[in-house]
């Protein structure tokens, strides 16, 4: 699904990643982990293509399927960023349905996407606040918005990057069955966490980025979690 | 008042820019651009004194120079992107800078900058109201049928690219018409307040509005409502446009904000009530049903 071949990169003049080889296959459950500035966040978003590598390549195929790969990606702390912005809950979900379409904006919205949206909500136990504006609620509340909003819009690939920062316990084991429940359905779940010890029993696999020297760190040892993958490299 | 030309022009003018500089304001102020509209109105100026000095039509050069502006500010954010703000600086640096020496070249033509400086509705001219109606035929498409991508760029840029917005072009597109509306809004409230007419309606929407469209209505609502009522006012007490249209934006947004304050405290005294006379049950059964969903009282931000 996606491979990364001999892929360095760094900002200004300094790598910060070297040597990465990687491939994540359909249907597994990822987790990138590392210590703070290990470049896990530049990882996932190289995988994107949000950023270009110096060297070597990455590739996204959608095997035995025409088009292109779909994801959804959700940032680290998304909505914190925009808490003025002025959208309720339902319309912030139900707006992720559309991403992925035409660009004129001509149609409206149908009521398959307000059905996809309430069951993504309900999922997260966002239901009862989907007419919330979203600057109103609490960081893990927004975060499980923003985690409806990618489940809406159907992705081969879910990318994560921290995704349950801010939740409490009972959200993150919600948060982490649903993943499970997205890999049963043939989606590839990816996800950056600290809390590997917690994530373990819902994962196929780890990927951890070490340091190689300095501040450059190199991809990475692969460990088989309760999943059905060989590790990578 | 509307037996007069000039006023009729700046009517029309007026009701064309207030329909597009709100929706745009809407726009800048939730990608954190709200300084950008400033910034164009003082590079604009530039151009509209190399107009004047080259002996071209200041309206024109004016107009080009703020949608090169906005497009050399597009190429400047992505050079600055953890300091977008530094973008504006540089270019209103330069904008201003330019347009104080070229003025100098020639000292007759301070006198008519005025005009663009405080905003003149005898500085509507038929050029200008052709511009406006062309921004607003434009802008209007622009905003129209690509409202859903730019909902998508305006929320997370990172996340619009991933689900295949092509948010460099959008960007692109979006810092034009910026300075179509920019150049635009010029001759009705002048350099200095060309930004109250963009980011005072949007940022009284923005508080207001229960879903991104009703702020979209509502920020061309007020918009309206100041561009009219102000040229009216300014007519009768023979001020200036500009700086009256902006007041009683000002006024508006200190207003809604006022009444919106006393709205929410009327509203949470009014669901105090109730709930001290609820059942212990009541209270118990609902404090259960939200325990999953992290629910918090109020607003947080």
């Amino acid at each position: 699904m996606i491979r990364m071949n001999d892929v360095r990169f760094g900002y200004h003049d300094t790598p910060v990643l070297e040597d990465v080889n990687i491939e994540i296959h359909k249907g597994e459950f990822v987790a990138v982990s590392g210590q703070n500035g290990a470049a896990k966040t530049t990882l996932l978003k190289l995988a994107l293509g949000l950023l270009k590598p110096w060297d070597g390549n990455v590739v996204q195929e959608r095997r035995g399927q025409r088009g292109k790969l779909k994801i959804s990606y959700v940032p680290q702390q998304v909505a914190s960023f925009n808490s003025g912005f002025p959208s309720k809950v339902l319309e912030l979900v139900q707006s992720g349905r559309a991403a992925g379409r035409s660009w004129l904006s001509l149609s409206r919205p149908r009521a398959a996407d307000r059905a996809a949206a309430e069951q993504a909500l309900r999922k997260l136990g966002m239901w009862e606040l989907r007419a919330r504006r979203i600057g109103e609620l609490s960081g893990g509340q927004k975060q499980r918005v923003c985690i409806a909003r990618a489940l809406v819009q159907e992705p081969d690939l879910l990318v994560l990057d921290e995704p349950t920062t801010g939740m409490d316990a009972d959200s993150r084991r919600v948060f982490y069955e649903l993943m499970r429940e997205q890999v049963r359905e043939g989606r590839t779940v990816v996800m950056v966490t600290h809390a590997l010890e917690e994530a373990a029993p819902y994962l196929d696999r780890t990927i951890e980025l070490v340091r190689r020297e300095g501040d450059t760190w190199k991809c990475c040892s692969t460990t088989l979690c309760s999943g059905h993958f060989m590790p990578a490299g | 008042m509307l037996q007069y030309d000039f006023m009729q022009r700046a009517f029309y003018a007026g009701g064309l820019i207030a329909l597009m500089a709100p929706i745009l304001g809407v726009y800048l102020m939730l990608r954190r651009q709200a300084l950008m509209a400033d910034m164009l109105s003082h590079v604009s100026l530039a151009g509209i004194a190399a107009g004047a000095v080259l002996g071209m039509n200041p309206t024109l050069t004016g107009f080009a120079t703020a949608v090169l502006g906005a497009l050399a500010v597009e190429f400047v954010r992505r050079g600055y992107r953890s300091y977008s703000e530094v973008s504006v600086a540089i270019i209103m640096i330069g904008g201003l800078s330019t347009a104080v020496v070229l003025m100098s070249l020639n000292p007759a033509i301070n006198k008519g900058f005025s005009a663009y400086l405080f905003g003149s509705i005898v500085a509507v001219n038929q050029t200008q109201l052709t511009l406006m109606v062309i921004t607003t035929v434009l802008g209007g498409l622009f905003f129209g049928l690509l409202r859903r991508p730019l909902y998508e760029m305006t929320f997370n840029e990172e996340t619009a690219r991933v689900s295949g917005v092509p948010v460099q072009w959008l960007s692109l597109g979006f810092s034009v018409v910026t300075g179509m509306i920019v150049a635009s809004a010029m001759p009705i409230v002048g350099v200095l307040l060309v930004s109250s007419l963009i980011v005072l309606p949007a940022a009284l929407a923005i508080r207001l509005a229960g879903s991104f469209a009703a702020a979209l209505v509502l920020a061309v609502v007020f918009g309206l409502t100041g561009v009219l009522s102000g040229l009216s006012a300014s007519y009768y007490l023979d001020t200036p446009p500009g700086g009256t249209i902006a007041l009683l934006l000002l006024a508006m947004l200190g207003a809604g904000i006022l009444l919106r304050k006393i709205g929410l405290k009327l509203t949470r005294s009014r669901n105090k009530q109730p709930a001290a006379d609820e059942p212990a049950s009541s209270t118990a059964g609902t404090t259960a049903r939200y325990a999953n969903s992290n629910v918090i009282g109020g607003q947080q931000e």
